[in-house]
């Protein structure tokens, strides 16, 4: 209960933040919203050219893509602006003012700062999402709702223990932004579906950096082509990964010698 | 002018040495160009595209990249911090344009990508026989692709900069240059050949800078383009190139002329 009244305490003071810098805020969403026009209009050419992308018709991939825009404005909205604030914290030495203060501090830390035009690109790909059931003329079973719904509740659980794998290790080298990077990297390979790719880098992209988990497992399962062990695997490796991570940042917590005393 | 530049390029050369990881680190985002040669080989498996092959695609993305890391430029975002934290006043003070240090940071930081990249792209050019074998080796193309990849930087250092002096009168300079970016992903050729694109839009795009940015260099490099057709792309894209430096020349003047400086 107190937590969920942090975060309404953190979701309005940055709310009022954002505020304060309305043209910044305005041009970012519009920013949010143009990228998603990019990715839109680029696999809608590359189905000018074929019509299947690794066995995924263009009504499909349009779900891939409408899942990873969505993906990207939560990283956008809550992922990377947290993860800019704990470098700054790790080496000016202000992570101490988050250490002491009588609450989590994985929570803190990780959730404390939101950057709201993330969330015009959420929209934009929730957007998309729908454009892309029309084409299909979806109509999914209830089974595979719920489905779906576990699918990409277990995807963002997974993105958001990454996230504090990585700022886990900034304890040790302050310069994760470059961690993220190379994340980041490999993210953009969500906008495919996982069958694209073969051999080895699908091999990486499934269990590795688990990618495959983010954007096509979700889309398989509103499909009702999700294979049945990954439904039972994506929440269970997303459970351990959070389990696993907490327990990583409280090691990286009690290492930590602060930078400035 | 060429001993001032041999002391800027020192000084570039200082300057981003002492950045060489974050380098390396920017660079690993032109990786993207890998992604999307896989997902091409991955659909052109069944057959060939608009005239693409499989070895086709390697060698269009493996030059693409080379294409992509020689023309890297992140001028704008150096400007736009100058102009908002003041430090532009110093530069202004001295008898040589900014501009220039920012083409020899430019060009210095090609010197490490280059030196990154080139052995790569042989590397995969060596493994992918077939690929090399769909680039035109000829010394004379070798020679054309050269002049065209020049002038391709100079396209985009130019309107780079061109975004990067809209930060006199907006702070939201990057997010046109995010902006641009984004289009130019799609329109220059780096996320594919511009042949997968339907026929009308390729007639607009051919008078557009976009494809003089990327495509063209390496549709020279493969030998796509010859003849006429060469020619007219080097004429527009030399007229490009003109005509960013010209809107940079134009504007910046516009600019110092509205500009009074923040902070002392």
């Amino acid at each position: 209960m107190r937590y969920l009244r942090l975060l309404g305490v953190f979701l309005k003071s940055n709310l009022l933040l954002e505020l304060e810098y309305r043209a910044n805020f305005l041009t970012q969403s519009l920013l949010g919203v143009f990228w998603a026009s990019i990715s839109f209009a680029g696999i809608s050419i590359f189905y000018t050219q074929t019509d299947q992308i690794g066995g995924w018709s263009y009504g499909q991939a349009l779900l891939i893509v409408a899942l990873f825009t969505f993906l990207d404005g939560l990283l956008n909205f809550l992922m990377r602006p947290n993860t800019e604030r704990i470098v700054t914290m790790v080496r000016e030495g202000t992570m101490d003012f988050v250490l002491t203060k009588p609450a989590n501090s994985q929570f803190l830390a990780t959730l404390r700062h939101m950057r709201y035009a993330g969330l015009s690109d959420m929209l934009a790909g929730a957007a998309i999402f729908a454009f892309a059931g029309t084409q299909l003329a979806l109509a999914p079973r209830w089974e595979h709702v719920l489905q779906f719904a576990v699918m990409l509740i277990s995807a963002v659980l997974l993105i958001y223990s990454i996230w504090v794998a990585m700022a886990s290790l900034s304890f040790w080298f302050v310069r994760i932004e470059n961690i993220a990077e190379l994340f980041s990297v490999f993210f953009e390979t969500a906008r495919f579906p996982i069958s694209t790719f073969g051999g080895l880098l699908r091999f990486i992209l499934t269990f590795v950096v688990p990618i495959a988990f983010m954007t096509t497992f979700p889309a398989q399962a509103v499909l009702g082509m999700l294979e049945p062990h990954w439904l039972l695997s994506a929440p269970l490796v997303a459970a351990a990964m959070l389990w696993l991570t907490h327990r990583l940042w409280r090691f990286a917590v009690l290492h930590y010698s602060s930078a400035s005393s | 002018m060429l001993r001032i530049y041999a002391t800027l390029l020192r000084m570039g050369w200082a300057i981003v040495m002492e950045y060489r990881a974050q380098i390396v680190i920017w660079m690993t985002n032109s990786l993207l160009t890998i992604v999307f040669m896989l997902v091409w080989l991955s659909i052109s498996r069944d057959g060939p595209i608009n005239g693409y092959e499989s070895a086709d695609f390697v060698a269009y993305f493996i030059v693409a990249w080379v294409v992509r890391n020689f023309t890297a430029v992140w001028a704008s975002w150096e400007l736009d911090y100058a102009i908002r934290e003041g430090r532009l006043s110093p530069m202004l003070l001295r008898p040589l344009h900014p501009i220039h240090h920012e083409i020899a940071i430019n060009w210095a930081e090609k010197g490490i990508r280059l030196f990154l990249v080139l052995p790569l792209a042989a590397l995969g050019l060596v493994i992918w026989p077939e690929a090399a074998a769909r680039l035109d080796w000829s010394l004379l193309n070798i020679a054309l692709f050269v002049v065209s990849l020049a002038l391709a930087w100079l396209i985009l250092f130019m309107s780079d900069y061109l975004l990067g002096i809209l930060a006199f009168w907006t702070t939201q300079a990057t997010a046109f240059v995010q902006g641009f970016f984004g289009l130019r992903l799609l329109l220059s050729g780096t996320v594919m050949p511009l042949a997968m694109f339907p026929a009308a839009l390729q007639q607009v795009l051919r008078y557009t800078p976009f494809p003089y940015m990327l495509h063209f260099s390496v549709d020279i490099a493969m030998g796509r383009v010859r003849g006429e057709e060469l020619l007219i792309g080097l004429t527009l894209q030399l007229a490009w190139a003109l005509t960013c430096t010209a809107l940079v020349h134009l504007l910046w003047r516009a600019a110092i002329r509205s500009y009074s400086a923040v902070g002392a």
